[in-house]
């Protein structure tokens, strides 16, 4: 009886050390772009996919403006979450956007200061400056935490371990083993979607082709 | 110590103790709050007394300070170390000034000159060629820009002589066509500079062959010898601009008038005047109605709401509105409730801001050696780059956005299509009115036929008949947005000087959203249909280009999905 007992409390204790995430999986590629000169800044999100649990309210995101620019140019968040939008530029910026998915008006604020909006429902935020025509970016406002961002040679890893520390989503772990659809979004490029299956253990690779297109909404 | 000079000991304190009291009770008033602690002192004074309100600042300074009704002014700092040690003032109708500030730090006097009323209507421009000189880089966005070729656009000329792109005579319209001995009031803004010179031509093309550089386009020594904008029942746009042209004698400075009030460089004699930061600067030109003949005036029910027509400023309805950009702007900021984030927005903010191929920022407004004698240092938020954009790629793509929501309910495909005027200050398009904005839907299943309309609004004629791939729109599902002026005979798209009323005005209003439904029927309920929306900006509508043979190329606004 002893034996067993000890035989089920190692088996617990090993079940439970494991890391979460040796079970899960997750989806590595390339996109490879034609009529754009960089493959980088593409979105790449699974359609549906376990939500994240965690307090959404605490996550980091962060939409900067230095140089007439918003840095970074496509910003996934979770729907809920708060995006600080700081001004390190030498000129006043007034961001704003009259996107059916959120509207707000940050008026116009001077270089070294910052201000918040919450993101509530899911789908496409342009932002805009009101003074510099040139300025715009996108906030896309997602369902759940699986998405990734492609680099300059067009690389993307669902979990991006490092872009999941960074905004504070550190509790989000693989996708559990299954047939996921992914999806593609570029405000240049045609989206695509795909249905690939995560294995329960290490990433299954894909590779995207995109043409110059205009892309599809997130969800339909 | 005797009794009488302990007498005058008390009565030296008292004296300086009031002396202290009342210099820390001088009223007067800073530029930005928080920047109270004492620094530099001093007083604006001129020949008739103190002036009140007058800007104080270190050159280049973001802050300043104004002064109190004895012209007293309390900067918070001077200049700092290793920069030039002056103290400037400025106030509207003054020559700026500048004094160096006192190393003891006593009080210091800067005195200002009036700018004496004494327009010569036979003064000579100066050409942008010798502004340049020392603004290379101003001058440089300026030449690139709409704004200095405005006497020489050749769509202008062409329909000023009814000629087309081949120089073919008697292509109507054309206002000589219809007015041969009549030079219109063109060169009020086309040329203004010829316009307010005395003796200079008229006629478009006089200006265009005249080796005056200064001539053409609206030039940089015409806008700053503006000293004020008044109404003036006379011009087209119901504003003209009260210039004071004076010449520089030998050995002085050139008057300029501008939005600094710290320039105080020896070749410029220069006043400030905030009218340059002001949307009322720009109404001289961007704006123009047309009086009606005869007594019958036009009816403006139904193309616009009450408001709309108030806020266009008409006199009555023997006016036709024409372009009426300054309007369109003066009434959307009239709206806005004072904490909005909009109020106070003016043209100079979106027209004059920076753009990305002009950083690194520059913190000057001289360039070369007079940089180096002159140049006072800024902040890049207080230098306007001269480049008026407008009607360009850059500025449509972000003054209309689109969004595109469909459903399928049983048998039909349900769309709404959204647009929206983001960053417009007027309604858009604006200006001229053969420009226009078109919604050109395309839906089809998923083998790429195209899915019948049931419900919803199509293009007009237009639009263009004949090749789609000639952006030709005409019957296509999809909306227009223009003003469209009609003449007597009901002719619609009449040139301004035939047109007695508006037929319709579709523009999309500032920050307003424009929601349009469109029904289309599907073959297959389990089919997945793909529906395209383009939004495309057109200069000059498709007939009128086609007749004039301009290449007058679309501007893709946005292109949605669904």
């Amino acid at each position: 009886m002893a034996h067993f007992f000890m035989t089920v409390s190692m088996a617990l204790i090993l079940v439970l050390t494991v890391p979460f995430h040796a079970l899960a999986g997750g989806i590595k590629g390339k996109v490879m772009v034609k009529g754009l000169r960089s493959p980088a800044n593409i979105l790449v999100f699974v359609s549906k996919a376990p939500v994240f649990e965690g307090d959404v309210s605490k996550l980091n995101f962060v939409m900067d403006q230095r140089n007439l620019t918003f840095i970074p140019h496509i910003l996934p968040v979770l729907a809920g979450a708060t995006v600080q939008f700081p001004n390190h530029d030498k000129v006043s910026h007034n961001v704003f956007s009259l996107s059916r998915t959120k509207k707000f008006n940050l008026g116009s604020y001077a270089a070294g200061t910052s201000k918040d909006v919450v993101f509530d429902k899911p789908g496409i935020v342009e932002l805009r400056c009101d003074v510099h025509a040139e300025m715009i970016a996108y906030i896309m406002v997602l369902k759940n935490p699986h998405w990734a961002v492609t680099d300059d040679q067009g690389n993307f890893r669902i979990p991006d371990k490092a872009f999941i520390a960074k905004q504070g989503l550190a509790g989000v772990a693989g996708l559990p083993a299954g047939k996921y659809v992914f999806k593609t979004w570029h405000e240049k490029l045609k989206s695509v979607k795909k249905t690939v299956e995560v294995p329960e253990e290490g990433n299954v690779t894909v590779q995207l082709n995109l043409r110059r297109g205009t892309p599809g909404v997130l969800y339909k | 110590m005797t009794r009488k000079a302990y007498i005058a000991i008390i009565v030296a304190l008292v004296i300086f103790s009031t002396v202290i009291y009342f210099e820390k009770k001088s009223p007067a008033q800073t530029g930005p709050p928080g920047t109270e602690t004492p620094g530099i002192k001093g007083r604006v004074m001129s020949t008739y007394g103190p002036l009140e309100n007058a800007r104080v600042r270190v050159p280049g300074s973001e802050h300043y300070a104004l002064t109190d009704r004895q012209g007293m002014f309390t900067l918070p700092s001077g200049p700092l170390p290793g920069e030039k040690s002056r103290i400037t003032a400025g106030k509207a109708g003054w020559f700026n000034n500048v004094q160096v500030p006192s190393v003891y730090g006593r009080p210091i006097d800067i005195f200002l000159n009036p700018v004496y009323l004494n327009d010569q209507p036979d003064y000579r421009f100066i050409s942008p060629v010798t502004c340049a000189k020392c603004h290379g880089e101003v001058t440089r966005y300026w030449d690139r820009s709409k704004m200095a070729h405005t006497s020489s656009n050749p769509m202008v000329l062409d329909m000023f002589y009814g000629t087309d792109a081949l120089n073919r005579q008697g292509v109507a319209p054309g206002y000589r066509l219809d007015n041969p001995k009549k030079n219109g009031e063109c060169v009020a803004c086309h040329a203004p500079s010829s316009a307010a010179s005395g003796g200079a031509p008229r006629d478009l093309k006089a200006v265009l062959q005249s080796p005056l550089t200064e001539w053409d386009g609206i030039s940089c020594d015409y806008c700053h010898k503006v000293r004020n904008v008044i109404p003036d029942a006379e011009k087209p746009s119901g504003r003209a601009a009260v210039l004071e042209r004076q010449s520089s004698k030998r050995g002085s400075s050139i008057l300029i008038f501008g939005p600094y009030d710290d320039v105080v460089t020896p070749p410029m004699a220069a006043s400030y005047n905030p009218l340059f930061s002001e949307a009322k600067f720009c109404a001289t030109c961007h704006s123009h109605y047309r009086k009606l003949d005869g007594e019958k005036g036009w009816d403006p029910k139904g193309v616009y709401s009450a408001d709309e027509w108030e806020g266009l400023k008409m006199k009555n309805n023997r006016f036709l509105p024409i372009q009426t950009t300054f309007q369109e702007w003066e009434q959307w900021q009239k709206q806005l409730p004072f904490d909005d984030p909009n109020k106070g927005k003016k043209c100079q903010d979106c027209h004059m801001g920076w753009r990305k191929e002009m950083l690194p920022y520059d913190h000057y407004v001289v360039d070369g050696m007079a940089r180096r004698m002159w140049g006072t240092y800024r902040s890049p938020q207080d230098i306007r780059p001269h480049h008026f954009d407008g009607g360009t790629q850059t500025q449509l793509k972000t003054a209309l956005a689109m969004e595109l929501e469909g459903e399928i309910t049983g048998k039909n495909l349900d769309l709404n299509v959204y647009i929206t005027n983001t960053n417009g200050g007027h309604w858009v398009p604006t200006g001229e009115t053969m420009r226009s904005v078109m919604l050109v839907l395309n839906v089809s299943d998923s083998k790429g036929k195209p899915l019948k309309m049931i419900k919803g609004g199509t293009l007009p004629r237009w639009a263009g008949e004949g090749a789609l791939a000639q952006g030709n729109y005409a019957g296509f599902p999809g909306a227009v947005f223009a003003r469209i002026l009609e003449d007597r005979e009901g002719n619609l798209h009449a040139p301004f000087w035939r047109a007695t009323g508006i037929y319709s005005d579709t523009r999309i209003r500032p920050k307003k959203t424009v929601a349009l439904k469109f029904q289309f029927a599907l073959t297959d309920p389990d089919d997945e249909p793909t529906a395209e929306a383009d939004l495309i900006y057109r200069p000059v509508i498709k007939p009128l280009a086609l007749k004039k043979r301009w290449v007058a190329e679309d501007i893709l606004i946005a292109r949605k999905v669904w």
